[in-house]
């Protein structure tokens, strides 16, 4: 059986426009690939698709490559989304 | 014999007095405007003198004066910085790539502070919606190039900094040659295109880049391309897809939210310049004015494969840079082509429409926030959002206000609609929505166009008094 744990998602910028709110607390795997970790946030909000390829993933403050690498997530973990803003 | 009241030659002198004052007042209008002509020419007469001659490294100082050690007295005192970081920011110079929400607090503090040169780029004019943020441009100086409004500004705070203007967009053709003069670039611009172009040109030139934004609520703030540190491409090989790009203009910001981060930027630049080392090379810091939370975002280190840093770069030379973004770098509203012209009207032709008592619903499909601001009453709103959603409530309210304005006209002809908005983009996507409504028959039938320019046409073109934001 796979355990889950309950992680806050941050949206930012663009991302938080997209989602139509600005952070959500979800139940994901404690074992999972970034990739799969952003599809099933991307799942929840599919208009995320627009700017996938240029987000700051980030996990527990840190960016995160959208790649294979395996996550280790525990409750209560921050995933920030976080799209450029180009303003000034 | 006619006679005057008492009350009519009190009437009287109350008009001459009017009179009196109202030519008083164009009399000193038009000193006003000479002498803001006259100061504009010995602003551009000042920068010619400067662009005939070469800006040619600072030269190496020795040692403070004693104006200058009373001056900077407060930072002196801090071991940190010291004399010795004084002297290297008296000789440091530092290009300024946007005159505006961020370029303006940060060239402030950067003047105060001691920094011995500023190269100030900006191709654009100050407009009065810009005061509210860019903080060292004001009333008198509305219509004239910013850099030399920033400029004027600069040098009443602090004459002994050196402040060259650029009145000209940053370009692949002058970005190069103008990173290379100076030892720090600071990206205060406010569109994607001169981001990625500020980018490359500082890998290509081998300078450090503190770049900021903000929007909204929010600000981000990194230093690209030092120390073997990323550099923009390296988190952003790709740019955002035009249409995801939201400015300040279309978006809001608040100022003090562009100040905050301009702070902070000229903060990474002094500590550059004065040797003590960023705090934001390979991390992001973001802020959320709303939450009232700064947060700091380790980044990737730099990317081997990018195009521009990487071991095998593909960028070795500026490109075109609005080419690759898809978007402008000096238009500061897109505009959509999302209709044909038939499906399009004039503000004027509207406006003919409008008095011909023609029957016609007119839409309006801006958010809530932009109607409190100003509106046409006749106006039926119904947010672009809420059509996007196909909002139940909203697409009732719409087949409520069609029938009503349709009573007494012929049934079987369809019926007009026209959609406007701020600058007539969001009304050509709700064109779109409802003719795809019509389409499946969940509106009867409608001819639908949206107006051109929307009501920012509207208050340039047809009243005057109608407000612009």
């Amino acid at each position: 059986m796979v355990l889950r744990c309950q992680v806050e998602v941050l949206y930012f910028a663009k991302s938080a426009e997209i989602a139509g709110i600005r952070s959500e607390t979800i139940s994901v795997p404690q074992e999972i690939k970034a990739l799969q970790l952003w599809n099933e946030i991307e799942a929840r909000h599919p208009g995320l698709a627009d700017v996938r390829n240029q987000v700051i993933f980030a996990v527990r403050q840190e960016y995160v490559e959208l790649g294979d690498q395996v996550l280790q997530l525990r409750s209560g973990d921050e995933i920030a989304i976080i799209p450029p803003i180009s303003g000034g | 014999m006619p006679f005057k009241t008492t009350s009519e030659r009190g009437a009287m002198a109350s008009r001459e007095e009017v009179l009196a004052l109202q030519a008083e007042v164009s009399r000193r209008e038009e000193e006003l405007s000479s002498l803001k002509q006259r100061l504009a020419a010995a602003l551009l007469a000042e920068q010619e003198t400067e662009r005939l001659v070469p800006v040619s490294p600072l030269p190496p100082k020795a040692a403070l004066s004693r104006d200058e050690i009373l001056r900077y007295s407060r930072q002196l005192v801090l071991p940190e910085l010291g004399v010795h970081g004084q002297l290297r920011l008296a000789t440091a110079s530092v290009l300024v790539v946007g005159c505006g929400g961020l370029g303006c607090p940060l060239a402030q503090y950067l003047a105060a502070a001691g920094v011995g040169r500023l190269g100030l780029v900006d191709y654009d004019v100050v407009e009065v919606s810009n005061l509210a943020r860019q903080v060292l441009h004001g009333e008198a100086l509305a219509g004239q190039a910013k850099v030399f409004s920033a400029a004027a500004a600069l040098r009443r705070l602090n004459s002994a900094v050196e402040c060259v203007p650029y009145a000209q967009a940053l370009t692949p053709a002058t970005a190069l040659d103008l990173i290379r003069r100076y030892d720090v670039v600071a990206d205060c611009s406010d569109n994607v295109p001169t981001r990625y172009l500020v980018n490359d040109a500082c890998v290509l030139a081998g300078r450090p880049l503190v770049s900021a934004s903000a929007l909204r609520f929010e600000g981000q703030i990194t230093v690209y391309h030092y120390d073997g540190g990323p550099c923009y491409r390296c988190i952003f090989p790709q740019p955002p897809p035009a249409e995801t790009v939201t400015n300040c203009a279309d978006g809001g910001v608040l100022g003090v939210v562009t100040g905050v981060l301009g702070c902070l930027q000229a903060l990474e630049v002094l500590k550059i310049a004065a040797g003590l080392g960023p705090s934001y090379s390979r991390s992001l810091l973001i802020f959320d004015a709303l939450r009232g939370q700064f947060r700091c975002i380790q980044l990737r280190s730099r990317r081997p494969d990018c195009a521009a840093c990487g071991e095998r770069p593909t960028v070795t030379d500026l490109q075109d840079y609005e080419a690759f973004c898809g978007s402008s770098a000096t238009e500061k509203c897109r505009s959509l082509q999302l209709l044909s012209p038939e499906e399009r009207v004039s503000v004027t032709d509207y406006k003919r429409l409008l008095d011909s008592g023609s029957p016609h619903l007119l839409l309006d499909v801006r958010p809530q926030v932009e109607v409190d601001i100003c509106r046409l009453p006749h106006a039926l709103h119904i947010p672009l959002q809420h059509l996007e959603r196909r909002n139940a409530e909203s697409l009732e309210l719409l087949g409520e206000a069609i029938r009503e304005r349709k009573q007494g006209t012929q049934e079987r002809v369809a019926f007009p609609v026209y959609v406007i908005c701020k600058l007539g983009n969001d009304s050509q996507k709700a064109v779109k929505i409802l003719q795809s409504l019509t389409a499946v028959q969940e509106l009867e039938s409608l001819t639908v166009q949206d107006v051109v320019g929307g009501l920012t046409a509207w208050a340039a073109k047809i009243d005057g008094t109608f407000p612009q934001y």
